[in-house]
């Protein structure tokens, strides 16, 4: 099998690279993205690392970048994403584009305080023309009665002597936000003992804030006070509350005037503003076309230079050194990369890879293509492939599906799934390109070629079930006849057996053909009143079948790991008992599944005497075989069918009991004889194995040779070791009873989905099916809706869901636990691509 | 309230808040700080644990004001996001927890404006968690009656300040005694509310809010000498609800110098540790930083216990000790002088 069996060989490498060729070389590797770099100085803090200044520019130039997105986005000025893909600048570029993004940002400043600027005078003026305005309303309309109010509201305690002759009052206009209103008259009140007199108007246009750009509601208000010192003190809470006071004349000619001055000033802000917004969206769109370009590039220096810094320097400072991992298979492109890299430095001095020997377990590296990549994101969800370990994701890609559609059979659902999934494959590049941020619509798109598959085998197994919509299609022609007796011969059979409205299917009555029908479910079965006990018996063997084959498989696929690890103890103290545990106990149950359903056959046999078969399989386990001549007669189906039947099965329960202690003891017996061979082997000659060890290990790292005489010197527990076998042996033993068992969740949830689906139409479609005449061509497409809305809404997303989750399940738990360790870390390659997009969910359904 | 329905109202804020404090500095974090070369380096180090990019919209060169102020930003949007979302009897205890920060801003306010500073300058020293509606025009006031009458009778404040209600004219020293009147029936008030929300609450804020009114009555016992301050009116000042009342607050009133001071504390087992080996000398920690020692320590307990409020009182307090860890290594950092730039109050 190809390489997706296996993940691929991942070696250790180490790279010299010259000073001078190091960032094109790691500039070529990141562009491949095949190469992971191992931190060499993990105790180093961030900021002394030797090439912080430069992360730091960039740091500098992604914030000036970022200041001026933000105000791209502001003006809503579409930005330019072409999509291509510019190669990190060398770094002497660097200096160009600081250049340009200071020269930039400088003007972007400079346009940004200069509109501020006018933008607060707007503000003001036009402020200043409201309070005008609206003064004017409070002189002109209330003349009397507002300087006559105020005068009496202030004067209201004192004595009328007083009152009688008008006295001079001051006021105060202003602008304020109007939700400070409340708090501010009742400010006011307090601290001037009710000696003020307050109106107020609302604006009725929302004004911009000069600095934020946000729309703010303010009323303008007029306060009439007496004496000087009032006027401070109300000037004081003015200012305290933010309110904007402007002068305001007190005749009516003066400020008729004012207002005049006041609109041409305003005429004339607006141009000046416009001018200014010309100037400042030219800025913008010249820069909003680079932007992403200037985005890629600078990431992409800022990538290299976090690498380099993941790099050791030599003694001689001439060259860095970096510790990688490679996979084995693409270690002539990265030397080809390495090349390139060097070539466009201009350096004599190739760089150099050498291939390193290591006792650390490599990354986890799978290649995968768009549509193995969704099912290896299954796999990767539960837990990392260890490396080099059989990979479950190849054989999922059909599994699956199957497994999914065996729950979601039916014909019609699953081509509207078949075509949603096809939909978003054949879209796949505009879809993709149209980057959404809906999580939901991204993990359906992230896994759209599992949807589409997950359609396909549902129209196969919907076939099989002969569903469609809850419906069954009679392609070939029953085989069931109707009751001879029936009167008047019309039509084909089927047509006959609606007719009779209920009935019952007995393959030992006359009315069967004798010829099973060709694929699937006979249609007839549709409309019987024992179609649920026919169907619920031939699902649930299925699922025991299925289950079965799947387990079988996942063992098997557990002998090709030990094979692989060369873990020979492991094939005959594990391998070979799970194998021959599993098989005579449930393979045998499937085999006589089978043979029930071949042998027992309605025209040779008498069914009824079929045999019982989970009553036959209890008694298996109890040796217990009913005697034929027994008194009272016991059921004939309860007794043995083929000859022998006693003797092998009891040869086959007690060899699968034997089993169990079998790889309960055999492995940690053993091995606990191999660790006493070997303590006495090391005690002897220790010092030799030491010696050989750190020979072996020149070019390793100081830190790993302290490793590998560590793990050679670990003690053997065997304490543990039992320990563990109990746990795994207990763990296998249920774990194929209740796996089992766990697998007639397909027969569960298909059952639900067929009667679910099948409610639906009689509940609904049918009211509209039903009615005569015209106004049934009225309600059928009235009932139509409600239907198809349901159907999709339940069936398909909430149905499809859980499907989905029972499938992920069994292969997670129930076939994965048979082989699949899952210890493994991914392969995380230094790749650009992943620093340029931000990952799409994938996976999920 | 129990711990049965307590996650009904308050367990996704409580988990919140649990998660914010695992975000706290560790030591780990601290060690590599203090080998700062410039603020940059700080800036690099600190985008590596939670505070993330909160630096990375700052233009460089950067200041110290330029940090605290972004400190002190994420605080209280954490703090806000939390008080937003919750509910009685939760948001009237983190309504309290600000009631200190709005004594304080009106105390900055008052003696800004007696020293003729323009209150502009002055609101944006103020802590944005005690700010409120009526602050700005807090300068009409030139007597603690006005002050009452016009400003804080609106405010949560009003009924703590019924004790200091009176004609004179503010000046230093009753600027002083404000405060800490303010303070005491602030904390005498939250005592109150603690031990009526019951349970775990109870037991956690009690402790920690005894343990600063203690605190209070030592530091104010101790600034007071050499002051015009007549013991009567400094007795009046203590914070009654700590574990020194009444009986060390009886001879605290008595102290004439720190060393009678000393002795009081001899008879509490809780500070007499805090006041040996506590000086000014070299190698030698402040009083003050050995209370805020004390704090935190009482802070990390209170998140030994589930359901109660006190976790949110404590990621407050032990965030603010963490700010000003960070302002101090920033100044030593910014200043490049790294002689004391250990003493920082480590928190993990």
């Amino acid at each position: 099998m190809g390489s997706l069996f296996r993940s691929e060989k991942v070696t250790l490498c180490q790279l010299f690279l010259q000073s001078e060729a190091a960032y094109n070389c790691v500039s070529e590797l990141g562009e491949i993205g095949l190469v992971q770099f191992r931190d060499l100085n993990p105790d180093v803090n961030a900021f002394q690392r030797k090439f912080v200044n430069e992360v730091r520019r960039c740091d500098e130039m992604e914030r000036k970048l970022r200041f001026l997105e933000k105000e791209i986005k502001k003006d809503e000025i579409p930005m330019l994403d072409t999509g291509d893909n510019p190669e990190a600048p060398q770094p002497r570029e660097m200096i160009d584009l600081e250049a340009t993004f200071e020269k930039l940002e400088n003007e972007m400043k400079e346009v940004n305080a200069n509109a501020e600027a006018l933008k607060r005078n707007f503000l003001e003026l036009t402020e200043l023309k409201h309070i005008l305005r609206k003064t004017q309303v409070f002189f002109e309309e209330e003349e009397r009665n507002v300087v006559a109010d105020a005068q009496l509201a202030l004067h209201a305690d004192e004595a009328p002597v007083l009152a009688s002759q008008p006295l001079q009052l001051g006021f105060v206009a202003g602008v304020i936000l109007r939700e400070r209103i409340p708090a501010f008259e009742r400010m006011l009140w307090r601290a001037c003992r009710g000696n003020v007199f307050l109106r107020r108007a609302e604006i009725e246009i929302p004004l911009e804030d000069p600095v934020t750009g946000d729309q703010v509601n303010k009323s303008v208000f007029i306060i009439f006070f007496q004496g000087e010192q009032l006027k401070q003190r109300v000037k004081k809470i003015c200012e305290g509350f933010r309110a904007t006071l402007y002068p305001c004349p007190e005749t009516q000619a003066e400020r008729r005037e004012m207002a005049i001055g006041v609109m041409t000033r305003i005429e004339d802000l607006n141009t000046v503003l416009s001018q200014t917004q010309d100037h400042r969206h030219r800025v913008l769109v010249a820069a909003a076309k680079n932007i992403k370009v200037w985005f890629n590039k600078v990431r992409k220096i800022k990538a290299i230079y976090h690498t380099l810094n993941m790099f050791n320097l030599d003694v001689t400072q001439k060259c860095l050194i970096s510790e990688c991992w490679c996979p084995v298979d693409d270690l002539d492109r990265i030397q080809a990369a390495l090349r390139r890299g060097t070539e466009r430095s201009g350096s004599s001095v190739p760089s150099i890879l050498n291939r390193m020997t290591t006792k650390q377990e490599p990354p986890t590296y799978n290649k995968t293509n768009k549509l193995t990549g969704a099912f290896q994101g299954l796999i990767d969800a539960y837990g990392v492939a260890t490396y080099r370990e059989v990979n479950p994701a190849p054989f999922a890609i059909i599994t699956f599906p199957f497994l999914f559609a065996i729950m979601f059979g039916d014909t019609g659902h699953g081509i509207i799934m078949f075509l949603f999934g096809l939909w978003m494959v054949v879209k796949e590049k505009s879809l993709g390109a149209s980057k959404s941020d809906n999580e939901i619509w991204n993990t359906f798109f992230g896994g759209r070629y599992l949807i589409m598959m997950m359609g396909l085998f549902s129209i196969y197994t919907g076939l099989i079930y002969n569903d469609i919509f809850s419906k069954s299609m009679n392609i070939f022609g029953s085989s069931w006849n109707a009751d001879i007796a029936y009167p008047g011969d019309m039509g084909n059979n089927v047509e006959k057996l609606m007719l009779a409205k209920t009935y019952r299917l007995n393959p030992n009555s006359t009315n069967w053909s004798k010829e099973p029908y060709p694929f699937g479910m006979d249609p007839a079965w549709q409309f019987a009143t024992n179609k649920l006990m026919y169907v619920n018996s031939f699902k649930m063997k299925m699922s025991v079948t299925i289950g079965v084959m799947q387990m079988m498989f996942g063992v098997i696929l557990s002998l090709f790991n030990h094979v692989h690890f060369g873990n020979y103890l492991n094939i005959y103290a594990e391998f070979i008992p799970q194998i021959i545990f599993l098989a005579f106990i449930f393979l045998y149950l499937v085999v006589i599944i089978i043979a029930k359903w071949i042998y027992f056959d309605p025209i040779t046999m008498n069914t009824n005497c079929a045999p019982a078969l989970l009553i036959g399989f209890i008694n298996m386990f109890m040796f217990n075989y009913p005697n034929k001549d027994a008194s009272p007669t016991p059921p004939c189906s309860s007794l043995t069918w083929y000859d022998g039947q006693q003797v092998i099965q009891t040869l086959l329960v007690v060899c699968a009991l034997i089993c169990a202690p079998w790889m309960l003891l055999v492995k940690p017996i053993i091995l606990r004889q191999r660790s006493r061979q070997v303590k006495t082997a090391i005690s002897v000659n220790s010092g030799d194995i030491r010696n050989q060890i750190s020979e072996n290990v020149e070019v390793v790292h100081h830190d790993e040779t302290v490793l590998i005489v560590d793990e050679e010197v670990e003690k053997f527990e065997f304490g543990d070791i039992f320990i563990h076998q109990v746990i795994h042996t207990i763990e296998y033993c249920l774990g194929c009873i209740s796996n089992t068992a766990s697998y007639l969740r397909l027969w569960a949830l298909s059952l639900a989905h067929a009667e679910l689906s099948e409610v639906l139409w009689n509940m609904v479609f049918r009211i509209g099916l039903g009615i005569d005449g015209w106004l049934g061509a009225i309600m059928v497409p009235v009932v139509f809706a409600p239907w198809a809305c349901l159907t999709i809404a339940i069936l398909l997303l909430m149905e499809g869901l859980s499907a989905f989750l029972h499938t992920l399940r069994l292969h997670w738990v129930e076939f994965d636990n048979k082989f699949y360790s899952g210890s493994g870390y991914l392969f995380t390659p230094f790749s650009f691509d992943d620093i340029m997009d931000v990952p799409s969910g994938l996976g999920d359904d | 309230m129990n711990s049965v329905n307590f996650n009904i109202n308050f367990g996704y804020l409580e988990g919140l808040c649990r998660g914010f404090k695992g975000g706290i500095l560790k030591q780990t974090d601290y060690i590599n700080l203090v080998q700062c070369e410039i603020l940059e380096d700080l800036k690099l180090h600190l985008q590596s644990t939670d505070y993330g990019s909160f630096l990375a919209n700052e233009p460089s060169p950067l200041s110290v004001s330029v940090i605290d102020d972004k400190l002190k930003e994420k605080l209280v949007i954490e703090f806000q996001h939390m008080r937003i979302h919750s509910v009685e009897p939760l948001s009237t205890f983190l309504d309290f927890i600000t009631y200190g920060y709005m004594i304080d801003n009106i105390i900055l306010l008052i003696t800004g404006t007696l020293h003729q500073r323009d209150i502009r300058e002055l609101i944006p020293k103020c802590h944005p968690l005690g700010s409120f509606e009526q602050m700005e025009a807090i300068h009409i006031a030139n007597t603690p009656a006005e002050l009452y009458n016009a400003v804080l009778v609106d405010t949560p404040l009003a009924p703590y300040f019924m004790d200091c209600i009176s004609e004179q004219d503010l000046d230093e020293m009753n600027i002083e005694i404000i405060r800490n009147t303010l303070y005491k029936a602030y904390l005498e008030d939250f005592y109150k509310f603690c031990s009526t929300i019951g349970g775990s609450t109870t037991e956690v804020m009690c402790e920690a809010l005894a343990f600063e009114a203690d605190r209070r009555a030592f530091i104010i016992t101790i600034n007071s000498f050499g002051t015009e301050l007549t013991k009567d009116d400094r007795a009046k000042l203590y914070p009654r609800c700590g574990k020194l009342h009444p009986d060390g607050l009886a001879k605290l009133a008595q102290a004439d110098e720190y060393e009678q001071v000393k002795v009081v504390a001899d008879y509490y087992g809780e500070y007499k540790p805090l006041f040996d080996g506590a000086g000014t000398g070299p190698g030698e920690k402040t009083l003050e930083d050995r209370f805020f020692e004390k704090e935190v320590k009482i802070m990390m307990s209170a998140f030994m216990q589930q359901f109660h409020f006190g976790v949110f009182y404590a990621y407050l307090k032990l965030k603010e000790q963490e700010c000003r860890n960070i302002i101090w290594i920033s100044e030593c950092v910014a200043q490049k002088h790294k002689a004391k730039i250990d003493s920082y109050i480590p928190i993990f």
